[in-house]
């Protein structure tokens, strides 16, 4: 049985270049691209179908990173945001009650500049981890806004060396897990800073990994184009969902944790039934790479799953699930 | 040893600054400076030069150029030729000498530059001065996108080479090389081999002949240590002058390769054809050429590699494009001036090449240094910026490789071999190269974001393609050019 997905939005030309990555809050859709300013878009009205402009632009962060910003990431809480820099700074932000987002620091690892990589937020906001190009994971505290100009290290993993393209915490804290280009996956233990599994399986680079919202799995996938599912407290791998052709450069699952969202080198985006392990929708809107995809939570007044894709288009298309599948 | 230094000052050069000289332009002044050899013997018998005798012996002493350059180094000089120390002013001996330093005018040809800084330097040694600075202007590092004419806006950072420094007779008494570790004798060292350019330099302009770089390494190599220290005094001295390398008589070894419809009329007379041979021809400095003939050229590509420029020359492309409709040329990597030279030459319409502006595209790996490449064709280089107004083709378009193609070959695992991961050296450069973009406010929002698209592309993706990996594939090459040439071309 396969689910349909429209497409029932576009905001072309988000961006003056590609789109990097993207981060969503319960209101909002924040996107990250070549260009020194990240933007944020609305998605509050989208719910309503006699919206003109379901997703507007609600701020332009300008001069965000000057070189461009390649990753952006949010806490689960919707109140944090971190984006990641090609000149090597880390920013994080904060959202007030009117809606605006504002940088309340930014980090600068004391090594040299450039090094922090992928990025993600726990769901509270309080830790950032990143990775780095030689392999390093790093974990800040950035619950104190201003203190030591934005966090403070208080975690680094060390790893074989292989450059970390890749990063998640999972959804109770507890777990940070890595992807690298040598295929590893690791996971660390946030307590006790200890290396908890090595995952086997993918031999080539590992562009995204990602915690189901109970924390019982872990998906990852990259340039082998299988998307591989892990059992998080065993480290076994339960399910190899092929399909892909191309390099797997996002992924995502859904606030359900049934159904996991996959974004590739050659523009498609394919949806994928955790119970059933296989396949249920494929998206083409262009050629171009997509170089990021994400669920939007479901918020009140939402009845069907949207999902966002966005990459060298330069767009952010919005599909949602169609009625009655 | 004598006569070397009168091959310096020439024997010519000083009538020069008689004219201006205010204090003594008589007849007999004018027969004293015949030569440098008079000038040490006869200063007894001229009434107008108040020279003690025991300072003219000194002078000899001091001034014996064969002493000195086995001690390498007790030449060092002013290269700014601005100069007259007004507590010296006043010194009766030698004041003839002195108003030379005071000349009005000052020496506008490279040959006169050169040779004013050796009269300083003879000068200062004569006044026994307690430190002799050389003083160097390097050439600034800047953003080759930055419009020149600013260059004000820069400091101009100055290299001061001081001799003999804090200790003479220290320094007098190393003589060799090997002991490098000591700072007076790096002093010593740079001093002798900034005089010895200068004095390579002012040999190729007296005499008319142009010297490579290559060659003024080799006539010293003892000396100068390696090809890199030559290149960079020569590039100094030339910005400090502020003339180009190529008014001071020096080139580089051509490099550059050209193929392809055209023809070239020389100097000489000669016309080269040169689609006859497949291998191309070497790229022949502009100063030879008369014209080219472009009637026949739809496109020129250039190209980054030599091993490329060859494989697409004898490939099938060949008969369907190169020869009938296009030109390649190759710099073999970073290209040289002279083959920068050719290519605006090209493409720049002028009654040399027949009001012609042909497209012309760059074909370069999918890597940083790549980028690099075609951004000194494009705006001109970082070292040579205060050259690149002459020097750039801003209408060169890039053709690949892109990231589009890096999958060109298809999916099997042999064109994926094509793709390398980057290592820490390239990510470390395309972030600078990222950065340099930024440096110019007046370039283009847009293109400033173009421009930086691929370099976040390649960090993004980890990987870096050379054109090597088309030739893993088939006709992968020609389907490229096929593709990417006669569309924009029609």
């Amino acid at each position: 049985m396969s689910k349909q997905y429209l497409q029932t939005h576009t905001i072309s030309s988000a961006h003056p270049t590609d789109i990097f990555s993207l981060a969503v809050t319960a209101a909002h859709i924040l996107s990250a691209s070549g260009s020194s300013s990240l933007r944020v878009h609305s998605t509050a009205s989208a719910a309503n179908p006699d919206t003109e402009d379901p997703y507007p632009l609600t701020q332009t962060l300008e001069g965000a990173h000057k070189l461009g910003a390649h990753h952006i990431c949010a806490s689960r809480d919707g109140k944090r945001a971190a984006s990641a820099g090609f000149e090597g700074s880390v920013k994080v932000w904060e959202v007030d009650e009117s809606g605006a987002w504002r940088s309340i620091g930014a980090i600068v690892d004391n090594a040299k500049s450039g090094e922090v990589w992928a990025i993600a937020l726990s769901e509270d906001g309080k830790y950032l981890a990143g990775t780095s190009y030689d392999g390093r994971i790093n974990i800040w505290d950035v619950s104190t806004p201003g203190a030591e100009g934005g966090g403070k290290k208080i975690r680094e993993f060390e790893t074989k060396g292989s450059f970390g393209m890749s990063i998640d915490i999972s959804p109770d804290g507890a777990l940070t897990a890595s992807g690298h280009a040598s295929g590893s996956i690791y996971i660390f233990s946030n307590s006790t800073g200890r290396l908890v599994h090595s995952l086997p399986g993918l031999l080539k680079p590992v562009r995204a990994v990602t915690f189901s919202p109970g924390c019982r799995y872990i998906a990852a996938a990259g340039d082998s184009k299988v998307v591989a599912l892990y059992d998080v407290r065993s480290g076994e791998q339960v399910a190899n969902l092929s399909g892909h052709r191309s390099w797997v450069m996002s992924l995502d699952w859904s606030t359900t944790g049934e159904w996991l969202l996959s974004g590739a080198h050659d523009g498609k985006a394919k949806v994928w039934s955790i119970e059933r392990r296989e396949c249920v929708a494929t998206q083409t809107e262009s050629e171009k790479t997509l170089w990021a995809v994400k669920w939007l939570p479901k918020t009140a007044g939402m009845r069907n799953e949207t999902f966002a894709t966005a990459g060298a288009n330069r767009s952010i298309s919005f599909y949602r699930e169609a009625s009655g599948t | 040893m004598e006569d070397e230094f009168e091959d310096l000052l020439g024997s010519d050069e000083p009538s020069q600054y008689l004219s201006q000289d205010p204090l003594g332009a008589t007849a007999g002044s004018v027969a004293f400076y015949e030569s440098e050899d008079e000038f040490l013997d006869d200063g007894d018998d001229v009434p107008q030069l108040t020279l003690e005798p025991d300072v003219s012996t000194s002078l000899a002493r001091d001034n014996d150029p064969g002493e000195q350059r086995k001690t390498k180094g007790a030449r060092a000089k002013n290269g700014s030729r601005t100069k007259p120390r007004p507590s010296k002013a006043s010194r009766v001996t030698n004041a003839s000498k002195k108003s030379m330093s005071n000349v009005v005018t000052l020496p506008t040809s490279p040959l006169e530059k050169i040779t004013a800084v050796f009269e300083q330097i003879a000068e200062e040694m004569v006044e026994r001065e307690p430190e002799i600075t050389i003083t160097l202007n390097v050439r600034p590092r800047i953003a080759p996108q930055t419009i020149i004419s600013d260059a004000a806006r820069f400091e101009v950072k100055v290299r001061h080479i001081c001799f003999p420094g804090k200790t003479a007779e220290e320094a007098w008494r190393f003589s060799k090389r090997a002991s490098t570790s000591n700072r007076h004798v790096q002093r010593l060292i740079w001093a002798a081999v900034v005089l010895r350019i200068l004095e390579l330099m002012h040999e190729a302009l007296r005499t008319g002949v142009t010297i490579s770089k290559r060659d003024m390494y080799y006539r010293d190599p003892a000396l100068f240590g390696s090809q890199t220290h030559v290149d960079r005094y020569v590039d100094d001295i030339a910005f400090t002058f502020n003339v180009p390398r190529s008014a001071l008589n020096v080139t580089a070894v051509a490099k550059g390769l050209v193929v392809g419809a055209l023809s070239i009329c020389r100097r000489d007379g000669s016309v080269t054809n040169a689609a006859v041979d497949r291998d191309g021809i070497l790229i022949p400095s502009l100063k030879d050429i008369l014209s080219v003939d472009l009637q026949a050229v739809k496109w020129i590509l250039v190209i980054e590699k030599e091993a490329s420029f060859r494989s697409i020359a004898a490939s099938s492309f060949w008969d369907k494009g190169v020869a009938s409709e296009g030109v390649l040329i190759t710099g073999k990597g970073y290209p040289d001036i002279a083959t920068r030279a050719f290519l605006r030459y090209l493409c720049t319409p002028s009654p040399h090449n027949g009001f012609a502006s042909p497209p012309c595209y760059a074909l370069v790996d999918f890597d940083p240094d790549g980028l690099a490449i075609m951004s000194v064709y494009k705006h001109g280089s970082a070292a040579l910026a205060h050259e690149s107004a002459e020097l750039r083709v801003p209408q060169l378009q890039w053709l690949g490789l892109r990231s589009e193609h890096m999958l060109l070959g298809g999916d099997s695992t042999h064109a994926s071999q094509g793709l390398l991961t980057l290592t820490a050296r390239d990510r470390s450069k395309a972030r600078k190269m990222l950065g340099r973009e930024v440096e110019g406010d007046d370039i283009d929002e847009v293109e400033l974001v173009e421009a930086r698209r691929p370099l976040q592309v390649m960090l993004m993706l980890n990987f870096k393609a050379e054109l090597q990996l088309l030739d893993a594939v088939p006709g992968s090459m020609t389907q490229l050019l096929d593709q990417e040439l006669h569309a924009s071309v029609g």
